[in-house]
């Protein structure tokens, strides 16, 4: 066979001639049966054959389409895990701020009853050192108006008060530690004592002791207890409410009584505090203390 | 085994493939390579311009009467049918280096998109314009030809080991037979 015989010309003029024929008829408006049976003969053809086909080339489509997306989908996932990372942390700071919104709306409610102008400070840490002590770390400092021995409170009740203060930050020394010691006052009776902190790091939710300087005193489980207020309010305001007695312990031939108080403050878990920077004109007796009298938990 | 029944097949097989895989790849740029030109290619490169012309047609012809209808019958037929003649006109020289059949394989692509936008024109197809060709013409000719190793070899190994290849002698060479082509 020649490469380019009249034979061979005549076959691709014959094939070029029908091609023609079927573009045109094709190309003519409205429908030819050529065209149309032709395309119908197509489509029986290849349908089956073409999902067959399909369905065997599955894998090596979709490997094709996994390949092809892989660079933007390593990309893809890191966008969509920074994205859960930033909405998980804006839903923790959403609880958060609800948290603290109720705090502090407690602090301003307790600030408000007592009257004591304070200064709203966030606890930032609890760091002590060997353990010893029970300070917390607040975000507030002189600039903010803070200075040593100022009380600090929190929505219910006292938490203890300013040790040391640094421009931003200031220490505070709680109620439960073992060397803080608070001027007291049973609510509703004149009764005045000495608040001291009893709790080591192990045993946190160790009571206050409440020492009452007259031995005779009538103490019962469940009243409560205030502050009784320092000279010019320092360190620590009137009015305060401390805790609530839990006990009370005989000690017959003794000079003093002593009670077991339970702190309203919850000092494991402080988070919004308040720095009372000003003492209050007057002293708020027993206005500070909740509703609620002590008679309901009898 | 005979030859066009051998180069039938082969075409069918690419004909087949193209439309059930290769077209339906989400391809970048929505120009998937023309697996039917390559195999038409390499088979009129082993056999002739008959065969090559004949398998062209028919390769074009299926590819017109497949189901995605998107032009009129015919016209793929007629430019593949012309490209198989002419590409079997060529032969394969045989100092011919591994190159030869890329580069006509190249040519081939880039004739074989001129001409199906050339007859577009002519029919009066309103999305062929010279924009449209300007920027679907490279990226068809660079995708077919990323892929034309995986179709050329292959073909191009079957044509020659299941067929005695009696065809490819000194004397048969275009260049030797002492006939200008075409």
């Amino acid at each position: 066979m020649r490469h380019d015989s009249p034979r061979a010309r005549t076959l691709l003029a014959i094939l070029l001639a029908v091609c023609l024929a079927l573009l045109v008829l094709d190309s003519r408006a409205g429908d030819n049966p050529v065209g149309v049976g032709a395309r119908a003969a197509g489509a029986i053809a290849f349908g089956p054959l073409s999902s067959a086909v399909a369905t065997v080339a599955e894998p090596l489509s979709s490997f094709y389409t996994t390949l092809t997306r892989a660079p933007g989908a390593a990309r893809h996932i890191e966008d969509l895990e920074r994205r859960n990372a930033d909405l998980a942390a804006e839903v923790e700071a959403l609880q958060a701020d609800g948290v603290r919104s109720a705090e502090l709306a407690d602090l301003f409610t307790l600030s408000g009853l007592g009257g004591y102008e304070i200064v709203p400070a966030q606890a930032v840490t609890r760091a002590t050192g060997q353990g010893y002590s029970q300070t917390i770390t607040l975000d507030v400092g002189e600039r903010d108006g803070v200075a040593a021995d100022m009380t600090v409170i929190n929505g219910e009740g006292l938490v203890g008060r300013v040790m040391d203060v640094t421009s931003r930050t200031s220490t505070v020394l709680l109620l439960t530690d073992s060397s803080a010691s608070v001027g007291a006052r049973m609510a509703g009776s004149k009764e005045i004592g000495v608040v001291s902190g009893s709790s080591h790091a192990i045993t946190e939710d160790a009571p206050l002791n409440f020492e009452l300087l007259d031995a005779t005193a009538t103490v019962k489980t469940g009243d409560r207890v205030v502050t009784l207020g320092s000279h010019d309010g320092a360190p620590f305001v009137p009015g305060v409410p401390v805790g609530k007695v839990r006990s009370v312990e005989d000690t017959p031939g003794a000079l003093s009584r002593t009670a077991l108080v339970t702190p309203f403050v919850d000092v494991s878990r402080l988070d919004v505090v308040g720095v009372v920077v000003a003492a209050p004109e007057t002293d708020p007796r027993d206005s500070v203390l909740p509703d609620d009298p002590s008679k309901g938990d009898k | 085994m005979n030859r066009g029944l051998l180069a039938g097949l082969l075409v069918a097989a690419a004909v087949i493939v193209q439309i059930t895989v290769v077209n339906r790849l989400p391809m970048p740029w929505g120009v998937a390579p023309d697996l039917v030109v390559l195999t038409v290619v390499a088979v009129a490169l082993r056999t002739s311009a008959v065969a090559g012309a004949l398998s062209g047609f028919v390769a074009g012809l299926a590819v017109d009467v497949a189901p995605p209808a998107d032009h009129e019958l015919g016209r793929y037929a007629l430019v593949l049918c012309l490209a198989g003649y002419l590409v079997g006109l060529l032969r394969e020289p045989l100092s011919s280096s591994w190159r030869w059949p890329y580069g006509v394989a190249a040519a081939a692509i880039t004739g074989v998109s001129l001409g199906y936008a050339l007859v577009g024109v002519v029919l009066g197809d309103p999305r062929i314009s010279l924009a449209a060709v300007a920027s679907i013409l490279p990226v068809s000719v660079i995708m077919t030809m990323i892929v034309s190793p995986l179709v050329i070899a292959p073909v191009s190994w079957v044509m020659r080991s299941l067929v005695p290849d009696d065809l490819i002698t000194v004397g048969d060479v275009s260049w030797a037979s002492g006939r200008n082509r075409l």
